[in-house]
């Protein structure tokens, strides 16, 4: 978006002259929403970011948390929301090119890929196109630099038809000796290594800070990655890394050479001289102020010495990467651009690198009270047909038809793969044969459109569960905040419930929010849609013993199904409200972080003592989904008292489909049941011993009533299929 | 029957990976420099029956159009009658 008036008298003050038209693009793309943060700068202070074991947080291209004592774990979500509306093959895989860089800049291996994924309905014949272009997109470029998606969620609402949301997140691995954290001095150089500069990409970021048009003239947003550049990219940094001939990696991202050469230079209060000429472009006839702004992907800004040049030169040349020496640092504290000899911007650094922040109206939306009020839900008449319904909706059904495109595998250190696990499990292979990691990324935005505060914080509280549920202790998160235009005050509610909803429960559960990304603007004018904002999050556990780590498939027959955690009536923008209702409305549940933390180390006790067998966080559709998930993958059944459900002013349906936070479905050996029971009642921990595993079908009663029956088969066929005919037709 | 051509490039300003790579890592390594450049695309041969060519070339720029099968926005795509530039 062009600069304001006030932000061009604010240069002008700051020159002290009119800008140079170099200057002028240099700000108009630092300033950017998109690469400035200057509408969410001022919540984004509310989130938690330090720990004991944050090394790095907020601020550099990734953070990295500490793991194993010696080890870093980097990683970091991106959207990519504009690029994937215009051009859905193009703008999804650039979007993993870019959280990839991203992770390189600290030194370490990027070991995996999550997406989330928020798309139209399938038989809509446009979202259908933005589908499958984003899922191939995202799986092409995965599979060419050789990095496994391993995990994510997809979910499908008509608000998307036209305007998908793509979040990706990239994890990597670093030892702590390796990790890249030094200061760049006075007299460094810069090198920019990759893809040549081209007109592709030019102020990108600034139409990413927008509403998007419909208009063709979108064209100078589109890129088209090159996944054989990034993965020489991958190994020759590595290479470089480990030769010691890199001081400093910076992504060359949103408002490309201006981004990263300001941040660099604002960051450690240095200057930076630079001459154009000696970039490699990709057109001859390109002007100073394209060069400058350009956004061309897999380029990357290294800054290194003297004496350090020669080394990293035979590094890159053996890769076969074409890199230029742009120019050098100094403790000026300004930026001087030249251009064929001649100075065409000069910049004070720290001036271009902070915005001025907006803070704007904030107004609640009138829909929100009615929306977001309690219900009086109405009565499921055949439980049976709800279950269908709810097992076969795409955002439940098995997701086979996206991960089954994808690489997971690549890299062998997937231990819990897409479908068996709540999350992704992976080796550590550079620590020990055990060590590991879970990943996991989630959101709602049915929630966050009805409640963005308590959807947030159930986001955050969801992901905790799903690391806690493979075995794993949740060490931090990354957000991505999706909202629509700041500068509507009831749009940028939104926002701001959101950041507080992350804010409060990754407090309360303790967890650093060590990085994220907010996205602005996402709206589809031309269709004068609503984009539901969403919150997604994305979080690591580690594993001292992967061999421990638990799938959700039942195991055995005979073995006891335990629910852990008391549900409530919370059936407010669930579910089975929309698929079987068709209700978007109502109460979402209540986040609950205390019990979330007693839970969840009660669950990680199961599994450390080796009493559970498989494990299932309770999420979309409660405990009747939950529990027919675990049947499905297991290919048993199973036998249910309801009455044994712990709850409070629950009726059935509630037992069956509530959504409460920060429950679990446990299945515990069947001679360690008494054990289970004793720690859960040490803790105070509310258990209720749901049923046993059995051979035949899924068998709901209360007492001796018969509430639901159903062939495991049929579930199975309508659970597995339903994504893939959607989609396929 | 008429045979159909649909050839698919990325538009002008549009980055092109496998073109440029090929261009740099083949052509340009192994000498023949006389090349200034190469663009790659999708090509699709359609066998349609039509009442003339006209309507033929109609028919699939109309199916090109509506599945999809470019991204107006990225894609410039050349329709033509088979052999020649145009059906007269």
């Amino acid at each position: 978006m062009p600069l304001s008036i006030d932000e061009i008298s604010a240069i002008r003050e700051i020159l002290g002259r009119e800008p140079t038209k170099v200057e002028a693009y240099m700000f108009e793309a630092q300033w950017s929403e998109h690469c400035s943060y200057k509408s969410s700068k001022h919540y984004l202070r509310l989130l938690p970011t330090k720990g004991k074991d944050v090394i790095i947080g907020p601020g550099r291209d990734a953070p990295a948390v500490k793991v194993f004592n010696n080890y870093a774990v980097v990683f970091k979500i991106e959207s990519h929301n504009h690029p994937s509306a215009v051009d859905p093959y193009n703008g999804a895989s650039t979007g993993v090119g870019g959280i990839v860089r991203d992770i390189l800049t600290l030194g370490a291996k990027p070991i995996a890929l999550l997406d989330l994924l928020f798309l139209g309905e399938p038989n809509d014949s446009y979202a259908n196109w933005l589908i499958r272009g984003v899922v191939k997109g995202i799986s092409d470029y995965g599979n060419r630099i050789g990095v496994p998606v391993v995990a994510g969620m997809t979910w499908f609402d008509k608000s998307y038809n036209t305007y998908p949301l793509v979040n990706v997140a990239c994890v990597g691995v670093v030892e702590l000796s390796k990790l890249l954290n030094n200061t760049p001095k006075a007299g460094d150089l810069i090198v920019i290594v990759g893809n040549s500069t081209g007109r592709d990409g030019v102020l990108g970021s600034s139409f990413a800070s927008k509403p998007l048009e419909d208009d063709s003239n979108n064209i100078a947003a589109v890129q088209v990655g090159n996944p054989l550049i990034e993965k020489l990219l991958i190994d020759a940094l590595n290479d470089a890394v480990s030769k010691g001939c890199v001081k400093y990696i910076k992504d060359l991202g949103g408002g490309g050479l201006t981004t990263a050469v300001s941040e660099i230079t604002a960051e450690y209060e240095l200057g930076a001289v630079v001459e154009l000429n000696s970039l490699h472009v990709r057109e001859d006839d390109m002007r100073p102020e394209e060069i400058i702004v350009s956004e061309s992907q897999e380029r990357m800004l290294i800054v290194t010495s003297k004496e350090q040049l020669q080394g990293l030169i035979s590094v890159l040349e053996m890769y076969d990467l074409q890199y230029s020496v742009i120019g050098y640092l100094d403790s000026s504290k300004v930026i001087r651009i030249y251009y064929r000899g001649e100075l065409v911007a000069e910049v004070p650094s720290s001036e271009l690198a902070r915005p001025q922040i907006k803070l704007w109206d904030v107004e609640v939306p009138e829909e929100h009270s009615s929306l977001s009020k309690e219900l009086s839900v109405p009565k499921v008449t055949n439980f049976k047909d709800a279950l269908l319904k709810l097992i076969s909706s795409p955002n439940v059904a098995s997701k086979e038809w996206v991960y089954s495109q994808y690489d997971y595998e690549v890299g062998v250190r997937t231990v819990v793969k897409p479908g068996y696990g709540d999350a992704a499990v992976l080796r550590l292979i550079e620590v020990d044969t055990y060590s590991g990691i879970a990943v996991k990324g989630d959101g709602n935005p049915r929630y966050t459109s009805i409640d963005p505060f308590r959807g947030a914080a159930n986001a955050v509280g969801e992901c905790f569960r799903n690391l806690v549920s493979v075995g794993s202790t949740p060490i931090a998160i990354v957000d991505e905040l999706n909202a629509g235009n700041p500068e509507k005050p009831e749009k940028y509610w939104y926002f701001t419930q959101m950041v507080k909803g992350v804010s409060w429960m990754a407090q309360e559960l303790n967890i650093p929010v060590v990085g994220g990304k907010v996205s602005f603007y996402n709206e589809d004018l031309s269709n004068a849609t609503e984009v539901k904002p969403v919150t997604t999050i994305v979080g690591v556990g580690v594993i001292n013993d992967i061999r421990k780590s638990q799938t959700l498939n039942l195991k055995h027959v005979g073995n006891y199904v335990l629910v852990v955690g008391v549900t409530y009536p919370e059936l407010g923008g669930g579910e089975l409200l929309y698929r079987y209702f068709s209700i978007e409305a109502g109460e979402v549940p209540l986040p609950r972080p205390s019990t979330e933390l007693l839970n969840g180390s009660y669950v990680r006790r199961l599994i450390d003592f080796g009493y559970a067998a498989s494990v299932h966080d309770v999420s979309l559709g409660g405990i009747a989904v939950a529990l027919t998930e675990m049947c499905i993958k297991g290919r048993k059944g199973v036998y249910v008292d309801l009455k044994n459900v712990p709850e409070r002013g629950c009726e059935l349906q509630d037992l069956l489909f509530s959504e409460t936070q920060g429950r679990y479905v446990v299945e515990v050996r069947r001679e360690v049941l008494n054990k289970a029971l004793e720690v859960a009642h040490d803790l105070g921990v509310h258990v209720g011993v749901l049923g046993v595993v059995s051979s035949g079908d899924i068998l709901f009663r209360y007492s001796n009533v018969d509430v639901l029956e159903a062939d495991v088969d049929e579930l199975h066929e309508a659970y597995e299929n339903a994504l893939s005919k959607s989609i396929e037709g | 029957m008429y045979v159909v051509e649909v050839i698919i490039t990325n538009k002008g300003h549009v980055r092109d990976p496998e073109g440029e790579t090929i261009y740099r890592d083949l052509i340009i390594k192994r000498g023949y420099t006389n090349v200034a450049g190469i663009r790659s695309g999708k090509y699709l041969k359609f066998h349609v029956q039509s009442d003339s060519c006209k309507a033929a070339v109609e028919y699939v720029k109309e199916l090109c159009y509506k599945l999809r099968i470019y991204n107006p926005i990225v894609h410039d795509v050349e329709v033509r009658a088979s052999g020649q530039s145009s059906c007269d």
